[in-house]
C-alpha cells in the first residue's frame, strides 16, 4: 500500500456478501470508517449496529478519523472460543 | 502470557504439560492452584444436524494481539501468576480441541474466576468467526453458545 491510502478489510459473512476481502482507497482528510462504508457501497450509509470497526488492529469508533496508511476492518458479530 | 493460535490439530494435555514445565522454572513456580478449560467441537450444528466440520476464520495480527491484551488485563485484575491460551483456527472436526485456557494462581478462587472470565471475554472480544459445515454447505454462526 502506498502513502496516502487507507486499506479496507472485510471478514467472514461481510466479505462473502461484498465479494472482496481487501481494497485500498485514497485517503481524504476527515475520512472515517462510516465514510469508507458508504464509499464502498457496503449497504446503506452506516454499518449495521452488529458490525464492529477496527483501526490498525484495535477496536475503534465509527467516527474516528483515519490517517494515511491506516488499516480499517469491518467485523461481523464475533463467535470465538 | 503464553498465547498461540494453531492451524493444525493439537494435543491439549501436551500443551498443558509444556506450560506447567515452564512454570516450574519461573516466578510462577510458587502458584499452588491451577484452573484448566478444554473446549471441543460439538458433533452437531446449531440446528441439530450432524456437523461435518467447524471452520474458524480470524483476523491475523489482531486476534493474537487481542488475546494477549485480554490475558494481561485479566491476569492483573485477578492477581494470577500465569496464563496459557491455545486457540485453533481453520477447519476442525467434531471432537477435536478448539481452545485451551489455563491459569495458575496462589489460590483456587482467582485461578477459577480468571479462567472463566478469560474464556468468556475472548469469545466476545477477539476477532474469530465460526462457520458450521453440514453436507458440504457452510453457514456462519451468529453469536456464541450459552454459558
Amino acid at each position: 500500500m502506498t502513502s496516502g491510502e487507507v486499506r479496507v478489510r472485510l471478514f467472514a459473512g461481510l466479505r462473502e456478501e461484498a465479494g472482496w476481502q481487501e481494497r485500498s482507497l485514497v485517503h481524504q482528510n476527515g475520512m472515517t470508517a462510516t465514510a469508507v462504508w458508504t464509499l464502498l457501497n457496503l449497504g446503506g450509509t452506516t454499518p449495521p449496529a452488529t458490525v464492529r470497526v477496527a483501526i490498525n488492529h484495535e477496536f475503534a469508533a465509527l467516527n474516528t478519523p483515519l490517517a494515511n496508511g491506516d488499516e480499517v476492518a469491518f467485523l461481523p458479530p464475533i463467535s470465538g472460543g | 502470557m503464553d498465547v498461540e493460535l494453531l492451524a493444525a490439530p493439537f494435543n491439549p494435555l501436551a500443551s498443558l504439560a509444556a506450560w506447567q514445565a515452564g512454570l516450574r522454572n519461573g516466578p510462577a513456580a510458587i502458584a499452588a492452584a491451577e484452573a484448566h478449560f478444554i473446549g471441543r467441537v460439538r458433533p452437531v450444528a446449531s440446528d441439530g444436524a450432524p456437523l461435518e466440520a467447524l471452520e474458524i476464520e480470524h483476523y491475523p495480527g489482531m486476534s493474537e494481539r487481542r488475546i494477549a491484551a485480554i490475558s494481561q488485563t485479566l491476569a492483573h485484575q485477578h492477581g494470577v501468576a500465569a496464563v496459557l491460551v491455545r486457540h485453533r483456527v481453520g477447519r476442525i472436526k467434531p471432537g477435536e480441541p478448539i481452545v485451551v485456557v489455563a491459569v495458575a494462581a496462589d489460590r483456587r478462587g482467582p485461578a477459577l474466576r480468571c479462567c472463566q472470565e478469560l474464556l468468556e471475554t475472548l469469545k466476545h472480544e477477539a476477532p474469530f468467526w465460526k462457520r458450521e459445515w453440514v453436507n458440504g454447505c457452510g453457514q456462519w454462526v451468529a453469536g456464541n453458545t450459552p454459558l
